[in-house]
């Protein structure tokens, strides 16, 4: 029985060709195949991208994570770069001016929109003195009006109670800045005579003694000569963005400027 | 303790108000956030719980802005004086009176300021920006302000409840 076993055997193998009951139950089997290797893929494919894509939205929200880091610390570096863009400014200008200057931060506006002061971080005790000019490579900004040990109170050039000793740059036309409203100032005091354009540039005079000779203060946006009186209404549009002012520098050496208003 | 609470709010109101609201030029024109408080305070609590508050607060005010000395305390306290007056004969705890109490309160307070400018400054030319400022604070006031009377009652309740909690659980 075995030796004929064999025989059939290694004869069906050496001349392997589908009889008719073969293909029959292949037919039948493999709709059943088909549908349980279905089924098996179905409930793969539910474990891929359902029960593993727990994991990938895991996987998701640490990348999102790390992306936020990244986006966070990208400002940072952002941030740095333009502080580092305006101090180096701060810098540059700190050595035109031969003044003893030091830098100072805003750390906060006036909560009223009737006044313009904002408050700087050095007080007394960095020897800010009242009076003293505080000041930007784009301009003047304005005065300290009080000092206490760590802070000052800075009143801008843009305030009604502020005024500052100027000239137009181009033909030396002197008056008085004073501030207005809207972030505009007013140059007072020009002579009719004076021919003032809009687009001059207006420097201080440096005979108030409180600010360097030269330092912009604005352009001017407006010029109306009345028919009648002896000074033009000239309006001023500062050199200073008062809205985005984050650094300014302090001038410290008051009694030097005082000694030369006094002269 | 109530003082606590008065005090901690008025801080937080003050620092909104100079650091991080200019930061958005949306509130350019916003009206003082101190001065729904104190119309809180005339309304809804006592004189000796309001009044060394809104002296504090006038006096912090004050030393912040560039005014004259003076003048936020004199605008808050008539603006208490006000307000107390009123609700003589108004019934104002009702909510439908809020929006236009907190935008008279606002426009008294503008009043003094502008009042106060032109007296010290008799040629000061700002017409037609005060208009604008005015309008746009009022109009902010009006919308927003009873948002913030709501608020401050609602934070006065919840810290009352927590502390007769604390109360309770010491004794």
């Amino acid at each position: 029985m075995i030796a004929v076993n064999i025989i059939v055997l290694s004869v069906s193998n050496s001349r392997y060709q589908s009889y008719g009951p073969g293909r029959i139950a292949i037919s039948l089997i493999s709709p059943f195949q088909e549908a349980v290797s279905r089924s098996i893929r179905f409930v793969k494919d539910i474990w891929v991208h359902y029960f593993f894509l727990v994991e990938t939205a895991k996987e998701n929200d640490n990348y999102k994570k790390a992306l936020s880091h990244a986006v966070e610390r990208n400002n940072l570096y952002k941030e740095l770069k333009l502080s580092n863009i305006r101090l180096r400014s701060l810098l540059d200008f700190q050595k035109i001016i031969t003044d003893k200057v030091i830098a100072a931060e805003v750390i906060g506006k006036d909560p009223s929109p009737w006044f313009k002061t904002i408050m700087i971080n050095k007080g007394k005790d960095d020897g800010v003195k009242k009076g003293a000019a505080v000041v930007i490579p784009e301009g003047i900004v304005g005065q300290v009006a009080e000092v206490s040990l760590h802070n000052s109170k800075v009143l801008l050039i843009i305030d009604h109670n502020s005024a500052v000793d100027a000239l137009v740059q181009r033909n030396r036309a002197r008056g008085i800045i004073k501030g207005g409203f809207a972030d505009r100032c007013f140059f007072k005091y020009v002579l009719r005579k004076k021919g003032v354009a809009v687009g001059d540039t207006v420097v201080s005079s440096g005979l108030d003694g409180v600010f360097l000779k030269g330092l912009p203060v604005g352009r001017v946006s407006a010029v109306v000569k009345p028919n009648s009186g002896i000074f033009q209404e000239v309006t001023v549009t500062p050199c200073v963005n008062f809205e985005k002012l984050e650094e300014v520098l302090v001038v410290l050496n008051l009694k030097k400027h005082k000694f030369q208003s006094e002269q | 303790m109530t003082y606590c609470l008065h005090v901690g709010i008025c801080i937080c109101l003050v620092l909104l108000q100079t650091t991080i609201m200019p930061y958005f030029h949306l509130f350019d024109r916003f009206y003082d956030l101190l001065s729904p408080f104190v119309i809180y305070l005339s309304l809804f609590h006592s004189l000796r719980q309001s009044i060394p508050v809104i002296l504090f607060f006038g006096i912090v005010m004050d030393s912040l802005s560039g005014g004259p000395f003076g003048l936020y305390l004199t605008a808050y306290v008539w603006l208490f004086v006000g307000v107390r007056w009123i609700i003589t004969f108004l019934h104002v705890g009702d909510s439908f009176l809020l929006p236009f109490i907190v935008a008279a309160g606002v426009l008294l307070q503008n009043f003094i300021f502008i009042g106060t400018i032109a007296m010290f400054e008799p040629g000061a030319q700002f017409l037609s920006a005060a208009i604008s400022t005015v309008t746009i604070q009022v109009l902010w006031a009006m919308f927003t302000g009873p948002i913030f009377l709501i608020f401050f009652n609602y934070s006065h309740k919840r810290w009352n409840s927590w502390l007769k909690k604390v109360v309770v659980k010491e004794n």
